[in-house]
């Protein structure tokens, strides 16, 4: 009796060992293993959402090529072939020069202008972080405007500068939102155009993507600026357009009521109007190397 | 008596497992270059690893995310749009060193290693040759072997087909250390 009771626990017990141990090795790596933040995917493919900037900041010795085209107004139709001979081409290097530190330079041909921009990233969003924060800096030079037309013109007054803090949050893998707290600084007003001098102005910029496939997406940005005179010439703009990315370029084709790229460009001196089809088509072509 | 010999039985069963070694820094790398092409190949040096030197047992975890190339927005791509790394995080190894015994290995032995691989849910038999080494306390595991995209249902869309290898070359290098 004893002796046939040991056998058959013995035998239990050699069956089990190696099936518990297979398991086991699997918990037992598990264990081991240290979960380290989960940082989120970014929350857009490139700098920009249009034309707004994005929380994307280059990494560490990544560098990234700009080079954006606004058409001139499709208003006029065919007569400039829907704006093709008024082109504004923006060329635009940036350089991560640290971590979350990008430096950038650019020139616009609109205006003539030369901008220099910081962007450095503060938050980047995890399973312990809901937001992506970005510090955005940019110093513009208008070098078109000359001595002829102004007389009384110092160098003083060709700069303008937009300082904005970037939100964004990743909602899923096809919905992120930004909002895009803005000041700009604007040296020289064309009171014909702007009817009154507001050289400080706040803004809010707003924008989301959605993405339509893996390597496709939606996106649209606004910013609504709260020290327009309602008289002026200018409005706020608002861009539509579309991300494709293949391997290392991203491209993004856009409509926008602002020509200028630049962001005291485009915040203050959105020329256009949706209303009457006085909008530009453009595009970013974005290369890494 | 019989609580005693089910307890005796089960503590000697458990016994005969033996030692445990493991490591929490393994080197892995994948090359998935193509000659004339950005070389896509990207590091891991964070890759778990348990091996039961009784048995020749091994198991290997790794984060899809922490694997290092050398373009960032190449890393990025690499996550979102061919592993999902945020729906498939982990890439785990579980399998055996046929006829380990660590007290025969002298220099560096060659030892059959089979297993399954799991990779976005997709499971994959894999049968190579380890190179087993003692250095001191250390066991030290290197191999080398082969996989490819579809193997794990990744696709690679047309536009960057050619820049991608179809085969992809996997190299693992542990140093493993007894755990106490």
């Amino acid at each position: 009796m004893f002796k046939k009771y040991f056998s058959l626990v013995t035998i239990l017990c050699l069956a089990i060992s190696p099936l518990s141990a297979q398991d086991d090795l699997l918990d037992e790596l598990n264990e081991e293993t240290i979960q380290e933040t989960k940082f989120e995917l970014p929350a857009f493919k490139a700098m920009k959402i249009g034309n707004l900037q994005s929380t994307k900041v280059a990494d560490k010795g990544d560098l990234y090529l700009y080079v954006s085209h606004r058409f001139g107004t499709l208003q006029n139709g065919i007569e400039t072939f829907f704006g093709l001979d008024e082109a504004n081409t923006k060329i635009q290097l940036a350089y991560g020069l640290w971590e979350g530190v990008q430096l950038s330079i650019g020139r616009e041909s609109l205006n003539q202008t030369y901008s220099s921009a910081l962007k450095v990233r503060l938050a980047k969003q995890s399973d312990q972080m809901p937001f992506n924060l970005v510090a955005y800096g940019t110093a513009n030079i208008n070098t078109q405007i000359s001595k002829t037309g102004f007389p009384a013109l110092k160098f003083g007054d060709r700069m303008s500068y937009a300082t904005q803090l970037l939100v964004s949050r990743r909602f899923s893998d096809r919905f992120s939102f930004l909002v895009a707290p803005s000041y700009i600084r604007q040296n020289l007003q064309n009171l014909n155009l702007t009817r009154a001098s507001n050289h400080n102005q706040l803004a809010m910029g707003l924008g989301g993507r959605l993405k339509i496939s893996k390597r496709m997406s939606i996106n649209l940005d606004y910013a609504y600026n709260f020290n327009r005179d309602s008289r002026s010439l200018y409005n706020d703009p608002l861009t539509i357009g579309v991300d494709i990315e293949t391997g290392g370029h991203v491209f993004q084709l856009l409509f926008s009521n602002a020509q200028s790229t630049n962001e005291p460009g485009f915040l203050s001196n959105a020329e256009g109007n949706w209303e009457n089809g006085n909008i530009f088509f453009g595009f970013n072509i974005v290369r890494v190397f | 008596m019989k609580k005693v010999i089910l307890i005796l039985c089960l503590i000697l069963s458990q016994i005969g497992v033996g030692q445990t070694y493991f490591t929490r820094t393994g080197f892995t790398e994948f090359k998935a270059s193509v000659k004339a092409f950005e070389p896509v190949e990207a590091k891991n040096n964070s890759t778990t690893v348990i091996l039961k030197t009784q048995s020749g047992d091994i198991a290997a975890q790794l984060f899809i995310s922490a694997f290092k190339f050398r373009v960032a927005l190449m890393q990025e791509h690499f996550n979102e749009n061919y592993m999902d790394s945020d729906k498939f995080p982990k890439a785990v190894f579980r399998g055996k060193i046929e006829n380990f015994d660590l007290n025969s290995i002298s220099g560096t032995s060659e030892l059959d290693l089979k297993g399954t691989l799991t990779v976005r849910n997709v499971k994959k038999e894999i049968q190579t040759k380890a190179k087993v080494s003692k250095e001191g306390d250390k066991i030290r595991l290197q191999s080398t072997f082969i996989v490819e995209p579809g193997d794990f249902e990744i696709k690679i869309p047309n536009i960057v087909k050619k820049k991608i290898a179809d085969k992809i070359i996997i190299s693992i290098d542990y140093e493993l250390v007894e755990k106490k």
